[in-house]
């Protein structure tokens, strides 16, 4: 690229970043494909902790009166390995997908707001960053009253609360140290990361479509990731005034949730559940997107019922907010309520139930190939339904009261985002595998994978629920012998080991099958959407010609008619059809212009903690000098940022365009 | 495009001219405060109903001609109307739930 | 909008709303803060009304907002602001139709209207603060103070953005075609923040 390095973008506070290869080149990045890259791999490093705590959590638990962890140590662990799975693992390797995968589909070349796109990953890591570095410099006071006399170890230093936060216990009096700061600014800035990506997918798919690409031609699962964003968008606010109060409580004074006060902390748990319901969701609905995209692939037939599957999801994401309730059927809210949202939690059941039919009709007679990621979709699929089920029976006001807080809510809300969330998530790696890398992984370790993780998923998460019904409570450091929930105990933590050696299987498929896996096929699962027209890797610039969309399904009627018995049968000019998309895509036939790089978005990201640490220690002397410096850092990127333009003058662009010279090889350089 | 250059954009005398509109509602609004404080047949089951009335004519006419929402395609009414109708749906049964809001 | 044109020359291409994206972006970021207002507002709304004689030590009275309110300030601050509204809506006027000058007026009479009524804000707490009701009073007084304070926050972040578009227009000469949106944008927040204040003036303020 040495013909960029005349150029000058010097009007700005620094020199523009002009490499868009090598380390800068992934920092400054506004390529919503590399973005989506590092959204991945971080999570998946976050994904690895949060599975690591709960080994530690299913150690300790293993037998009856273990003293494998302190108490505060396992309230940690616990905490933690929620927090971590849901806000630093599922939303941000779904927000992975989008990002790779969104425009790709509905034939952009890139989202709506490119560097905004960079300011949401950046937020998202040093939010993370931000919370775990509790672990660091947190401290846990003693609490009143509690029996937890002795300073917490450093292992016992992460927040405490739950990742649900229940007030009047994460305020001070109860948790006097600042761990439970951390957690509540932490998640304040991971949610900002989101709320940012929201707006920006819902412009994107609102603006940014290929011509032709009508709302109702847009895949499966571009229509579930715009659920998503609005459920992101609406909920969102909600845990953020929660969140802003609850830190008020703690730093500033306020009296919210402290009830000797006259502060009400059901008032938190509304709050909390009116996004927390919806969040469910926005964990589930991208899985169930990739696996509308998968069985149809499969099983070689077009989804069954592709209206109603895409009604059943934006019902969902609408009715996911009527139901929040149901959470706090034991706190003691009014009968008329329980009433109301015991039907709605029935309600909600059936557009799920819909897209579960619609799947198995998707398979019905499909000639079904049974590749890894179906196989994965397969087990969401299976796993999902029995998790949905047990959720029907929270329904039941009186039953719910009995389950409330026992093992048998784990199990449910495990078989619903581990058996449905990961596994989708899982099939969807698999899936796009060929179009990240330009290589195939290994089929065999990959059923390998999903074999181990099925057996051990079920193992873990099977016996969770008598152990739940025969009184397991939730959140337990200890249980007595007597109790004789042993047994049990120790088969579920085997299963937690099993899923932990099929979490090291596939990242052994992963990084060999990433360097010397075979080169993929141009069109590797014979598929429909419009991400594998494009070479892989995906070249920088996407789309070499704008594409222009005359069906749902395009790509597959473009390579396949009907015979007389509906069966698809193979256009003969299929072929060549697929040469020629491989030989435009790699050479571009004019010049094309993308967002440039920038250093802005590192930035602001990185002002997130200064204002973080700065709120938390602001009664000592660097705590408001933080504070102004973090502030400073964000309010001066973004003036940098409006005075930069998206793309540099046009006249020193061509050079820059590593598509012009390197077609193709930008895809997953390391 | 062209639907809304179907529909002007006020000129400068005309949105003058909405700015007094909203002031006279805003004077009307205190002086239902001061009525309500000093006439005891004059309750509050009176007064806040037609307080709230007059704060949606001007939360309209603010959005509607300050923000040109009448002149925008209606896909962001739809977006904002969602919002707005959502907010108030949603909060209305958490104050409900609560027993803030009590049906007699 | 035909007045500003389009960010980007690739409209053409696009199965799009042809709303521009940023504004289509300002619009849909809009609609989430009722949500965040919403909150705040119910949450003001639970606590007005309970009475918390029962937490306060011995003989000391509970004091709620609604006790202190000076109505006769806080409308004339509430004028102030819908007032700094036509302003705004005027900057825009004159930026369609190319008056540079006039927009830069406009723009700094808006953000004055605005520091106006945050100052306003500043006194009606301090005098608050000095009568004896202070943020940890009780949930009530909390709850107010949290709910007017993050509206003068959203107005102290639109009189910054006012401020860097005057300054960007006063050191060009004038705002590009690309610049002149964001007075759009900037003008359909501060309209935002001041459809929020009807509704907590109404709600707050006037209803007892």
């Amino acid at each position: 690229m040495a013909t960029t390095a005349s150029r000058s973008g010097a009007r700005t506070i620094f020199r523009r970043p002009d490499s868009n290869t090598g380390f800068w080149g992934w920092i400054t990045t506004a390529d919503h494909k590399k973005i989506g890259i590092m959204y991945g791999y971080t999570a998946f490093i976050f994904f690895i902790l949060g599975g690591l705590e709960a080994l530690l959590l299913r150690i300790q638990l293993s037998q009856p009166d273990n003293v494998f962890l302190s108490a505060s140590e396992y309230n940690a662990m616990f905490t933690m390995h929620g927090t971590t799975m849901i806000f630093l693992f599922v939303m941000p390797v779904s927000a992975a997908f989008f990002n790779y995968l969104l425009p790709l589909m509905i034939g952009a070349r890139d989202v709506a707001f490119p560097r905004m796109n960079a300011v949401s990953y950046w937020i998202f890591v040093f939010g993370g960053i931000f919370l775990y570095s509790s672990f660091v410099f947190g401290t846990t006071g003693p609490p009143v009253g509690g029996n937890l006399a002795e300073t917490a170890s450093r292992l016992g230093s992460g927040p405490n609360g739950g990742w649900f936060g229940y007030a009047p216990n994460s305020g001070l009096r109860f948790s006097s140290g600042t761990v439970m700061d951390y957690w509540s600014i932490g998640l304040q800035i991971l949610g900002l990361a989101s709320l940012i990506s929201s707006i920006n997918f819902i412009v994107t798919v609102f603006n940014m479509r290929a011509k032709g690409m009508k709302l109702l031609r847009m895949p499966v699962f571009v229509w579930m990731t715009t659920v998503v964003a609005f459920l992101l968008l609406f909920s969102l606010p909600i845990i953020a005034v929660a969140l802003f109060m609850i830190t008020f409580d703690r730093n500033v004074g306020t009296l919210f949730f402290d009830p000797s006060m006259g502060g009400d902390p059901i008032l938190w748990q509304h709050f909390f559940w009116l996004f927390g319901h919806p969040e469910v969701y926005i964990l589930i609905l991208p899985a169930m997107g990739i696996v509308s995209e998968v069985l149809p692939t499969f099983s070689r037939k077009p989804l069954f019922g592709y209206p109603a599957v895409v009604f059943a999801g934006a019902a969902i994401g609408f009715m996911g907010f009527g139901v929040w309730a149901h959470h706090m059927f034991a706190s003691g809210v009014t009968p008329i309520t329980q009433a109301a949202f015991g039907l709605s939690t029935m309600a909600i059941a059936i557009p799920t139930g819909i897209k579960i039919f619609n799947w198995i009709g998707t398979i019905w007679g499909g000639k079904i190939k049974l590749n890894t990621p179906m196989l994965f979709s397969l087990g969401f699929v299976g796993m999902f339904v029995i998790g949905g089920l047990s959720g029907v029976t929270h329904s039941i006001v009186p039953a719910d009261w009995q389950q409330t807080d026992t093992y048998y809510i784990v199990a449910h809300f495990h078989y619903v985002l581990f058996g449905g969330a990961i596994f989708g998530l899982f099939s969807g790696l698999y899936y796009w595998f060929p179009k990240l890398t330009g290589r195939m992984y290994s089929e065999a370790l990959g059923k390998l994978h999903f074999w181990v993780f099925f057996v051990g998923f079920n193992l873990t998460f099977g016996p969770m629920h008598w152990l739940g019904l025969n009184g397991m409570v939730r959140r337990t450091w200890v249980y007595a012998e007597e109790t004789g929930l042993g047994p049990w105990n120790m088969a579920v933590t085997v299963g937690a080991f099993i899923i932990a050696l099929g979490v090291l299987i596939f990242m052994i498929n992963w990084t060999w099958s990433k360097r010397n896996g075979p080169i993929a096929p141009f069109d590797p699962w014979d598929a429909r959407t419009l991400e594998w027209t494009l070479p892989s890797p995906t070249p920088e610039y996407n789309f070499a010609v704008n594409p222009v969309i005359t069906s749902l399904d395009d790509f597959w009627h473009k390579k396949y008619s009907e015979d007389a018995d509906g069966r698809p049968v193979r256009r003969p000019e299929a072929t060549a059809l697929l040469a020629e998309y491989e030989e435009v895509g790699l050479n571009p036939p004019e010049p094309i212009h993308l967002p440039n790089p920038s250093y802005y978005p590192f930035l602001v990201g990185a002002g997130m903690p200064m204002v973080g640490y700065g709120l938390i220690y602001d009664n000592t002397a660097w705590g408001i000098p933080l504070l102004l410096l973090g502030a400073v850092t964000i309010v001066g990127s973004f003036i940098g940022w409006g005075v930069e333009p998206l793309e540099e003058p046009h006249a020193d662009h061509h050079s820059d365009e590593p598509g012009h010279e390197h077609p193709g090889t930008d895809g997953e350089g390391s | 495009m062209a639907e809304e250059h179907a529909l002007a954009h006020p000129t400068p005398r005309q949105y003058a001219q909405i700015a007094i509109l909203l002031a006279f509602l805003t004077a009307i609004e205190v002086s239902l405060y001061y009525l309500e404080q000093s006439i005891d047949a004059f309750t509050t089951s009176v007064s806040a109903p037609l307080l709230i009335l007059l704060a949606v004519m001007k939360f309209v006419i603010v959005v509607g001609w300050f923000m040109h929402l009448r002149f925008e395609k209606s896909l962001v009414s739809k977006f904002f109307t969602t919002g707005f109708v959502a907010a108030i749906v949603l909060y209305v049964a958490v104050l409900f739930a609560l027993g803030a809001i009590v049906l007699t | 909008m035909s007045d500003v044109a389009h960010a980007d020359g690739h409209h053409d291409v696009h199965e799009g709303t042809g709303i521009d994206n940023r504004k289509l972006g300002m619009w849909v970021f809009l609609s989430s803060e009722f949500m965040f207002f919403g909150a705040l507002i119910s949450n003001y709304m639970l606590f007005k009304g309970r009475d918390y004689s029962a937490f306060m030590p011995t003989g000391q009275s509970v004091l709620l907002p609604r006790g202190l309110y000076d109505i006769p300030f806080t409308s004339v601050s509430s004028f102030v602001l819908l007032m700094s509204s036509l302003t705004m809506v005027l900057a825009h006027d004159a930026l369609v139709s190319g008056d540079q000058n006039r927009t830069r007026v406009w723009l700094a009479a808006t953000g004055m209207l605005g520091s106006v009524f945050i100052g306003g804000q500043v006194f009606e707490f301090t005098e608050f603060v000095q009568q004896g009701m202070t943020i940890s009073s009780n949930p009530a007084a909390s709850a107010f103070f949290m709910l007017t304070g993050f509206h003068g926050a959203h107005v102290f972040f639109g009189i910054l953005m006012l401020l860097s578009l005057y300054g960007i227009s006063k050191r060009q000469g004038g705002l590009t075609e690309v610049q002149g949106l964001n007075v759009e944008l900037v003008g359909l927040y501060w309209h935002f923040v001041d459809i929020i204040w009807i509704v907590i003036f109404t709600i707050v303020y006037l209803i007892p």
